[in-house]
């Protein structure tokens, strides 16, 4: 898949780089942080012009990204539903409130795994939508050209970054998943707790 | 949620958590490991200068015969040539697509022909010339 997109790439440029992490924003499996770090180097090469392909790129995730937010959004009615506006459903919405900035800013470039989900939840949760399309930028911006710049910087070497910041991301998700872990364990271990010194004293 | 079903999400999660992380942890190390070999140019080159490839073995088989030519500053028409491919209608092939089509029964043929004809067509390694002894001080 990857060396089909990095083909088109060198042939078509900006356009087909915009449709491909346009793309990858609603959730195809695309390998995007390999592409914005080849990208880079083709810009060192001369073959792309960094700034239009990188302003693109930015104009393209961002509108697959704030699509993908408008999808949860439009999903909030059969959620409540489902949930009945429930105390639990409450909470969550407040917690992704207070924390969803941060959730979107690192899902853009380093948790990119789950980016997705991330917006859906954004739009589902009632999350501003200027809000997102900040947060949404910020990353996105970090991710275009930061780790493009790091393609240009390493050149045609780039294969060696991506390969390092692949692996990066991918152990950033299985932290994120153990820390979710270990954080309900432990809430669950003091209900139990709780409810058993409740027993005890009635 | 019943407590059970709470309990089994929990350790879901954490054993997912731990393979995940133990999976791309351990490759994250050896991708650092290869990353140290592969220092990147000084900065203010790396902005600068274009710098002229010479590595082939960076040629891989997505890449077409007109990007190779621009990285390693080769006249497209003399890889064409040398596989005996009009450059008509197979500029935007890859050097995959071009051996699949060109030469079905060699695997590989096209990417090793264009590398060696690459290093043929390198210039030659141009002797450092030491600098000349400093004259002595005249009193």
């Amino acid at each position: 898949m990857s060396d089909f997109l990095l083909t088109q790439i060198i042939n078509y440029g900006a356009p087909i780089l915009g449709i491909i992490v346009f793309i990858g924003a609603l959730g195809a499996p695309f390998p995007g942080t390999l592409i914005v770090i080849a990208v880079g180097a083709f810009a060192k090469q001369g073959l792309l012009p960094w700034h239009t392909t990188g302003l693109v790129a930015l104009a393209c995730v961002v509108l697959g990204d704030n699509l993908s937010y408008a999808m949860g959004y439009y999903a909030r009615e059969p959620v409540l539903r489902r949930f009945q506006n429930s105390e639990r459903w409450t909470k969550a919405e407040e917690a992704f409130n207070r924390w969803g900035g941060m959730a979107v800013v690192w899902t853009r470039f380093l948790i990119t795994g789950i980016a997705v989900p991330v917006n859906l939840i954004a739009g589902t949760s009632n999350f501003g939508i200027r809000r997102f399309f900040f947060y949404d930028l910020l990353g996105e911006a970090v991710w275009i050209f930061g780790y493009g710049g790091l393609g240009y910087l390493f050149g045609a070497q780039w294969e060696v970054v991506s390969d390092v910041l692949s692996n990066i991301s991918g152990l950033s998700l299985g932290l994120v998943l153990l820390g979710i872990g270990i954080w309900l364990g432990i809430r669950l271990i003091k209900t139990i707790g709780a409810k058993k010194t409740e027993g005890f004293e009635a | 949620m019943s407590p059970k079903t709470q309990r089994a999400l929990i350790l879901g999660l954490i054993f997912a958590g731990v393979l995940i992380a133990g999976f791309f942890g351990l490759r994250a190390v050896f991708a650092l490991r290869e990353f140290r070999r592969h220092a990147p140019p000084p900065l203010e080159v790396a902005f600068t200068e274009q710098i002229i490839e010479t590595d082939v073995e960076l040629i891989r088989d997505w890449m077409t015969i007109p990007y190779i030519a621009r990285t390693y500053h080769i006249h497209p028409k003399i890889l064409f040539d040398a596989l005996g491919i009009s450059p008509s209608g197979n500029e935007e092939k890859s050097l995959l697509q071009l051996n699949d089509e060109f030469f079905p029964d060699a695997p590989e043929i096209v990417i090793e022909l264009i590398k060696a004809v690459i290093q043929a067509n390198q210039p030659a390694p141009t002797a450092v010339v030491p600098d000349a002894p400093a004259p002595p001080a005249t009193p």
